[in-house]
């Protein structure tokens, strides 16, 4: 009687814990102390149990002026994501990257079949027709992520109070994720804050445009 | 015609592009077929040059070389058709136009046409590719003596080592085919701008940064040139070895231009600014060295100022 009595006390406080919703604000730097957009902000609960109950959403990366958009899109673990291509051509969707190969034959408008992200990592995508196509696809272990907009800012919402693992990724971060680890406590009292300066490299991109020229007999 | 005559009074340039077009016309047409075939990707581009040569004429002594500043400017359409996973046609045209400062003789307007089956042989951007094409163009002058038909057919290959350094080589055969003057001169052929000639450029593009790439090319031709001289002295020299001999008033009264066998060999190292993802400032130089039959040698310095924008 006693331990059906703890056992249903345990379950309410576990349900009134998960219920203390809390949110977690970012703000990314760059070493020059600018605000950079388009990092991921990702928290890992250190208990575990937190995210037992996420479940993977659908979601979408367009292909818009020849362009991926978004150029970043994190997703959890285990989504489906659609590539539907809203420009007026066909484009050839793939990825080399060890957490997700695939490639998505010639197509136009949203005939691709969608692609299920099921390891963790980051996922480069690239279009063999047009080679200066590149977008990112970071799939996170945790369902609680969050991107920095352009103000370098990202807000993570809807997670349990406790303790946090934080961490950002950047496509052009010239260091390992790892070393941005922070340990962060959520209440549901008031909002908890991260901020990270990050060292970025030159993003260097195949061009859309060139102007080399060879030489010519005059 | 009497509108199109007088036209041809005020706006020498639009003249020859006129009469260009008028010429070309069939190309467009055959390219307007092939582009509607398939659902496909069609890009516009526009280019823009100033220039300036210190020997137009090609000359091989001091006294004969003409140098001049041009502006030329280029829109080209181009549609690609994927075929499969690793081939693509691409069909397209350029209308250019170009004008000298003061050899207005020069002036002129060229129209062409392009086809060429491009292979990747892998997927992804760093792929090796290779690609075979044939153009037709018609390019109108001032000075109507050297309106000519141009054909080409070229091999490239290229490879894209990674995101900083990009490789191609180009292999062509260029023809063109001009009208030979009604009068012989020295005994030999007046189809003095009838040029045949086969090349082949390797070139090596570096991204230094975001906005910032470098490229070198290299070149080997060797077919017919053309070298104009204005003292007598110096054409009876080339007329020991000319294949063809016509007066080229363009560089005055008294010159002539003389067809020679030549092996050209050349360089050109340029600068790009990326101003958006579309749109790029460059300046570059290029230096070319012709050796031609009789020892009639001469060079070439061109440095200039570029602008392209591809939509």
């Amino acid at each position: 009687m006693l331990k059906r009595f703890i056992g249903t006390v345990g379950l309410i406080l576990a349900g009134a814990t998960l219920a203390q919703a809390a949110e977690m604000h970012a703000v990314v730097r760059d070493h020059k102390g600018l605000l950079v957009a388009d990092a991921v902000v990702l928290a890992v609960p250190v208990d575990p149990r937190s995210a037992l109950h996420a479940r993977p959403p659908k979601d979408a990366v367009d292909q818009v002026d020849k362009q991926f958009v978004p150029y970043v899109k994190a997703i959890f673990v285990g989504s489906t994501v659609r590539f539907p291509n809203s420009d007026n051509i066909r484009h050839q969707v793939y990825s080399f990257s060890p957490a997700k190969k695939f490639e998505l034959p010639l197509y136009s408008g949203t005939d691709a079949p969608p692609i299920v992200f099921d390891k963790p990592g980051v996922v480069v995508l690239g279009c063999n027709i047009h080679d200066w196509m590149i977008g990112y696809i970071y799939v996170s272990e945790t369902p609680f992520f969050a991107k920095t907009g352009p103000l370098g800012t990202a807000v993570i919402s809807d997670m349990p109070a406790g303790e946090y693992r934080v961490r950002i990724w950047h496509p052009s971060m010239d260091h390992a994720e790892e070393t941005t680890g922070q340990q962060v406590t959520l209440t549901a009292d008031a909002p908890a804050s991260a901020e990270w300066q990050i060292r970025l490299k030159p993003n260097i991109r195949v061009p859309r445009v060139s102007g080399a020229a060879s030489p010519a007999y005059p | 015609m009497a509108t199109l005559h007088n036209l041809d009074m005020r706006c020498p340039s639009l003249w020859n592009f006129c009469k260009a077009t008028r010429a070309s016309l069939p190309v467009l047409l055959i390219i307007c077929a092939v582009s509607h075939t398939a659902r496909s990707d069609w890009t516009v581009a526009t280019a823009g040059a100033l220039s300036h040569d210190d020997n137009v004429s090609n000359a091989r002594t001091y006294n004969d070389k003409v140098s001049d500043f041009s502006a030329s400017a280029t829109v080209s359409l181009s549609q690609s058709i994927p075929i499969g996973e690793s081939y693509s046609l691409a069909a397209g045209g350029a209308l250019s136009g170009q004008i000298y400062d003061s050899l207005t003789g020069l002036r002129n307007g060229s129209i062409d046409g392009l086809l060429s089956l491009k292979k990747k042989w892998g997927l992804g951007a760093f792929a090796t590719w290779t690609r075979a094409g044939i153009s037709l163009g018609r390019s109108d002058y001032q000075d109507g003596y050297r309106d000519a038909t141009l054909y080409a057919a070229s091999l490239e290959l290229g490879k894209r080592i990674d995101e900083r350094w990009n490789l191609w080589a180009k292999y062509a055969y260029e023809r063109r085919a001009a009208t030979a003057g009604a009068v012989e001169y020295l005994g030999v052929s007046s189809d003095a701008f009838s040029l045949r000639g086969r090349s082949f450029t390797a070139n090596a593009e570096y991204t230094l940064s975001e906005r910032f790439s470098i490229n070198l090319g290299s070149l080997l031709r060797h077919g017919d040139v053309v070298s104009t001289a204005q003292t007598a002295a110096a054409g009876y020299y080339l007329s020991l070895n000319a294949k063809a001999v016509a007066p080229d008033p363009t560089f005055g009264p008294g010159a002539y231009a003389y067809r020679l066998d030549g092996t050209t060999y050349g360089a050109r190292l340029g600068a790009e600014y990326s101003l958006t993802a579309h749109s790029l400032i460059g300046c570059g130089f290029q230096r070319v060295e012709t050796h031609a039959q009789g020892g009639n040698n001469y060079t070439d310095s061109m440095p200039e100022l570029t602008w392209n924008y591809r939509f």
